[in-house]
C-alpha cells in the first residue's frame, strides 16, 4: 500500500475535484489555514468543521480539462476543489473566522482551551 | 574534484552570442522566477538553445506535443538567455549547477546574469501590487541597480538557488543581480511575478506586455500547482526559512 500510495499520490482524483495548495499555520491560540482557490467565487466557497477537522469545497466558475496528459491519456476534467485537513489539537468551530480575497481564503480557527490558572507556592 | 562537472550545460543549435543578458527563473518561492521566465519566453518566441543534465537531478524526463525533452533548459537568442525548469531543484544539485552555469555564462560573455525570484510576504493577500526589491553582487551591479532606480535589500538573508547563483557570478567575476518580488511563500504567484517582469523591463527594454499574464493568472495557477508542491517539499533543505531571520551582525 506505501508503495502504490508513493506512485500514484497526485492532487487530483477522478471524482472531478483537485486537491488545493493549502498552509497551516500553528499561530498560538489560534489555526491559520490558507487555501490556493483559482477560479473559484466567494459564494461557491463551502467550509465545515468539526472539533478537530476542517472541509473546504469549493466549486470552480468552469470546469477544467485537461487532455493528452500523464499516465491517463485521456479527456479528465475537475469541477472543484476539495480537501478536508485533521489537526492533532481541538479547534472552536463556533469562533472561526474566514475570508477570502485574491482566491485565497483564510480561516482563522481558535483552539478550544480551557484557561487553568497555575499559583506559585 | 571540480564540482561544475558533476552538471553539464548541452548547447543545440549553433547561436553566436552578442554578450547577452542571462535571466535565471528556476523554481523558488511563489515560482515567481519560473512564472516570469517562461512568460518572456512564450512571448518573446525564445528557441530551445540547450538544456542541462545531471547525475545529481531526479530521472525525470517531460514530454511536450510527444517530444521527448529534459525539465531543465535553457531557450534564448544572441542577445538574451533564459534558464528554466519544470521540475524543483534538489538541494544537494544547486552549488554544482550554479557553479556550472556560472562557467557557462562566462564562456558567452554575458554581461548580465538575473535572477528572478520571490520574497516571501506574510501579508501578501492585503498587497494589491507586489514591490520588487533587488541584491547585486558587485559594484557594477549595484551601480546599475542605482541607476535603474531599484530598491535594494540592504539587510537579510538569502537562500537558495540565486544567493548561491549570486556568489558563483561573483567568483568568476560577472555582475549579476537578482530581482525579489513580494509573493505567496507557497502559491504560485503570477501577480508577482508580473511585478518582476516590469521591474526586468528596465534592464531588458524588450516591450514584454504583462497583461496577458494578469489576465491568466488563474489558469498559471493550475497549472503550476504540482511544481508549487514540489518546491515547497525542499524549501526546508534549502534552509529558505533563514530568509525571515535577522543577521547577527544587523547594522
Amino acid at each position: 500500500m506505501e508503495i502504490e500510495r508513493g506512485i500514484t499520490k497526485a492532487m487530483w482524483g477522478y471524482d472531478g475535484n483537485l486537491e488545493p495548495l493549502y498552509d497551516v499555520e500553528d499561530k498560538g491560540s489560534e489555526i491559520l489555514v490558507t487555501f490556493d482557490l483559482p477560479r473559484v467565487k466567494k459564494e461557491d466557497v463551502k467550509i465545515n468543521t468539526t472539533e478537530d477537522t476542517i472541509e473546504v469545497i469549493a466549486k470552480m466558475s468552469n470546469t477544467i480539462c485537461w487532455e493528452r496528459w500523464g499516465g491517463i491519456q485521456k479527456r479528465i476534467t475537475f469541477q472543484a476543489f476539495k480537501k478536508q485537513i485533521r489537526f492533532p489539537v481541538h479547534i472552536d468551530p463556533e469562533k472561526a473566522t474566514a475570508s477570502f480575497k485574491n482566491g485565497i481564503l483564510r480561516i482563522n480557527l481558535p483552539k478550544m482551551r480551557r484557561a487553568v490558572l497555575i499559583g506559585i507556592d | 574534484m571540480n564540482m561544475g562537472e558533476l552538471v553539464r550545460i548541452v548547447e543545440e543549435g549553433d547561436v553566436v552570442y552578442n554578450n547577452p543578458i542571462v535571466l535565471e527563473g528556476l523554481p523558488d518561492v511563489g515560482l515567481v522566477g519560473t512564472i516570469a521566465a517562461s512568460y518572456a519566453v512564450e512571448k518573446m518566441g525564445y528557441k530551445e538553445i540547450g538544456y542541462i543534465e545531471s547525475d545529481l537531478f531526479p530521472p525525470v524526463m517531460v514530454i511536450h506535443k510527444g517530444k521527448l525533452k529534459s525539465p531543465f533548459r535553457i531557450y534564448g537568442d544572441e542577445n538574451v538567455v533564459v534558464v528554466l525548469s519544470e521540475v524543483a531543484i534538489p538541494p544537494n544539485a544547486i552549488y554544482p549547477l550554479t557553479e556550472a552555469l556560472a562557467d557557462w555564462f562566462k564562456s558567452i560573455n554575458a554581461k548580465l546574469v538575473i535572477s528572478i525570484t520571490g520574497l516571501p510576504a506574510k501579508d501578501r493577500m492585503d498587497i494589491e501590487k507586489p514591490e520588487v526589491f533587488a541584491v547585486g553582487n558587485n559594484e557594477d551591479a549595484m551601480k546599475t541597480l542605482k541607476a535603474k532606480q531599484v530598491d535594494l535589500l540592504e539587510e537579510g538573508f538569502i537562500a537558495g538557488t540565486y544567493a548561491i547563483m549570486q556568489r558563483e557570478c561573483s567568483k568568476k567575476d560577472l555582475s549579476a543581480i537578482a530581482l525579489l518580488a513580494q509573493c505567496y511563500p507557497v502559491y504560485p504567484d503570477p501577480g508577482a511575478a508580473a511585478s518582476a517582469i516590469e521591474s526586468l523591463e528596465k534592464f531588458l527594454e524588450l516591450g514584454i506586455d504583462v497583461a496577458e499574464l494578469n489576465e491568466r493568472a488563474e489558469e498559471i495557477k493550475l497549472k503550476a500547482r504540482d511544481l508549487m508542491r514540489q518546491t515547497v517539499l525542499s524549501a526546508p533543505e534549502m534552509q529558505k526559512e533563514v530568509e525571515q531571520d535577522i543577521p547577527f551582525m544587523y547594522q
